[in-house]
């Protein structure tokens, strides 16, 4: 038997199936052959989830590489390649650079609050208490809503005369009447618009924060931190030498998992302001969307999204370098 | 020496301040659900009457809401392409999915490690980047404005999330089942359906369920795919068709979204903890 047979799979049950071979001499040819078979038996059960991945991923991002440097059009199906013509395009529109500020402030002002939050949830959830099971049940909701869902509630939360939020401000005395100039309209005034969108990201992710942090924290086996006590080591050194190291990966993958998922998201946006008022709110996603599709320009709107993979490349790359150390 | 009583009060006071704790977040988390069902069985006038305290009904609540919604617009034709939709999506997966996370979790094929991570990170291309050339596919093969154009590209993010996940259950198998069967004279096909598989039936499940609730989180294919009315799914049609210009339908619109959203965030609740160590790859135990 072959390293590289045995590469990939559980060592002892590999070993076994060795020693049930009767005769080594003749085993060799029939192992062989087995092999093979096995080969073939596993590509070919491989290959419709590989082909569906490599025609409906992997082709259409080369084709979205084509498509931004052509000028594709939703009327015209004749492309013609026309260098970085489009990029330049972006590269000169002001709206353009607004989303690409709007999705950094976004991206961070959402990843502060959602990290507070999830902290303080996963160190409550931490204890031992009664019907821990139906509260972190009811915590998680927001994350498992589907999106399209609960930021129609939002929008209602956030109406112009009819939130209820506004209602609760103004009961306690910490706004003004409808109408008055202390009265906020969430998703019509410029600067308040994008902090709604956060808001509603916030809250649909630090649930996720907060389990994440968990499946981290339980997985620092106890022996561990009781050897390190034994050892001497205080809590602060517990902290930092044992507890953090161990749970780096996961939290990292976890992070890295809501910065592709916040930064791509369009739907919170879209349904809550599409963007406005004005550019106020726009995002690389809603910018991408409204170019490709509702303006038909689709190489322009290829252009705009891929200027997110200079933002996602370092987030996949680390995820990788993750993933490659799991153990097998 | 702590008495009985003393330890008991202990552990009231404890449970009180965790309690304390954990209020704000869970009132954070379930207001806009609580918000959205009792606007659901709220009468018009109600909504709209800024006087009274609106956490509760201020008239006799109402189902006609839900009438408007079932009679008056698509929405039954929506639940229907959601579950036709989710349907073959969970078929197109599991048809590849399982097969692909056997091969690579259990047959030692070369390369099988690095296959699997490849899959799995075309889970994290996003769709914002390939809904543009994904539209073109769609235009192609003549589905566009169907709800089976989502049929089809539901499955980039599926298939790889869902081949990820069955690796991580075919691994926990025990190889000797295998062996024995091949022992008992099944070939290897015969294994993989006759032992392995109802082994894994919990993971198959697992799987359809991801299926379903990954699919009912989208939202941009829905958008550009699909237009006429009466093709959409749930999730899309709720928020496009149910606003005319300016005029919402609070009642209606919120109940749509709780109908269909409870069900589905219950669902995925249970299998929440199955998520996170698909994503985190098995790191956590």
């Amino acid at each position: 038997m072959t390293t590289a047979s045995l590469r990939g799979g559980p060592e002892p049950t590999a070993r076994a199936a060795v020693v049930s071979v009767p005769a080594p001499a003749a085993a060799r040819v029939w192992w062989r052959t087995h092999s093979a078979q096995r080969k073939v038996f596993g590509y070919t059960l491989l290959a419709p989830a590989a082909l569906y991945v490599l025609l409906l991923v992997g082709a259409p991002f080369l084709f979205s590489l084509w498509l931004a440097v052509s000028d594709a059009n939703v009327g015209d199906p004749v492309a013609r390649f026309i260098g970085l013509e489009n990029f330049r395009a972006a590269w000169e529109m002001d709206t353009f650079w607004i989303a690409f500020q709007n999705s950094v402030v976004f991206l961070v002002v959402a990843a502060i609050f959602k990290s507070l939050l999830g902290t303080s949830l996963a160190f409550l959830l931490l204890q031992q208490f009664r019907g821990k099971k139906l509260i972190r049940g009811l915590v998680v909701i927001p994350f498992t809503l589907p999106i399209g869902i609960s930021v129609l509630s939002w929008k209602w939360m956030y109406d112009s005369q009819f939130s209820v939020i506004n209602w609760a401000l103004s009961r306690v005395g910490l706004i003004g009447a409808y109408g008055s100039e202390s009265w906020p309209i969430w998703l019509g005034q410029p600067h308040l618009a994008l902090a709604a969108c956060i808001a509603v990201n916030v809250w649909r992710t630090f649930p996720f924060s907060a389990i994440v942090l968990l499946a981290g924290f339980t997985a620092v086996p106890l022996e561990v931190i009781d050897a390190a006590k034994v050892d001497g080591c205080t809590f602060m050194q517990r902290f930092r030498h044992v507890v953090v190291p161990m749970i780096f990966p996961i939290l990292m993958i976890g992070f890295l998992f809501d910065t592709v998922f916040t930064l791509s998201d369009l739907s919170v946006v879209y349904f809550l302001t599409q963007g406005g008022p004005g550019n106020a709110s726009k995002i690389l996603p809603v910018l991408a969307y409204q170019i490709g599709i509702q303006a038909g320009n689709l190489g322009r709107g290829a252009a705009i999204a891929l200027f997110l993979v200079p933002l996602l490349v370092p987030a996949l790359f680390l995820m990788l370098r993750n993933l490659k150390r799991r153990e097998w | 020496m702590a008495a009985p009583r003393t330890a008991r009060q202990k552990d009231v006071r404890r449970h009180l301040l965790i309690y304390a704790g954990l209020t704000p977040f869970v009132l954070i988390a379930v207001f806009p659900i609580y918000w959205m069902a009792i606007t659901a069985f709220k009468q018009e006038p109600d909504l709209y009457r800024m006087d009274n305290i609106p956490f509760w009904f201020n008239l006799p609540p109402t189902l006609k809401n839900f009438n408007i919604l079932f009679h008056q617009t698509n929405y039954g034709a929506w639940i229907v392409n959601t579950m036709n939709i989710s349907a073959w999506v969970a078929l197109i997966t599991l048809l590849t999915a399982v097969p692909a996370g056997y091969a690579l979790a259990r047959l030692r094929l070369p390369g099988a490690e690095n296959i699997g991570i490849a899959i799995f990170m075309t889970y994290l291309v996003p769709g914002i980047i390939l809904f543009l050339p994904l539209s073109r596919v769609v235009a192609t093969l003549g589905l566009q404005d169907s709800w089976w154009a989502l049929v089809v590209t539901y499955p980039t993010f599926t298939v790889p999330f869902c081949t990820w996940l069955m690796m991580g259950f075919f691994k926990t198998v025990p190889m000797e089942m295998e062996e024995a069967a091949r022992v008992d004279g099944c070939g290897q096909f015969g294994a993989l359906i006759r032992v392995v598989l109802p082994v894994s039936l919990p993971g198959v499940l697992t799987s359809v369920i991801f299926a379903f609730t990954l699919s009912m989180q989208d939202v941009l294919y829905g958008l550009a795919f699909v237009s006429p009315g009466d093709q959409k799914p749930v999730p899309v049609g709720v928020p496009t068709e149910l606003i005319r210009g300016d005029v919402y339908f609070w009642g209606s619109l919120m109940g749509a979204a709780l109908l269909v959203g409870l069900p589905v965030a219950i669902l995925y609740n249970f299998f929440l903890d199955r998520f996170i160590q698909g994503i985190t790859g098995g790191v956590v135990k």
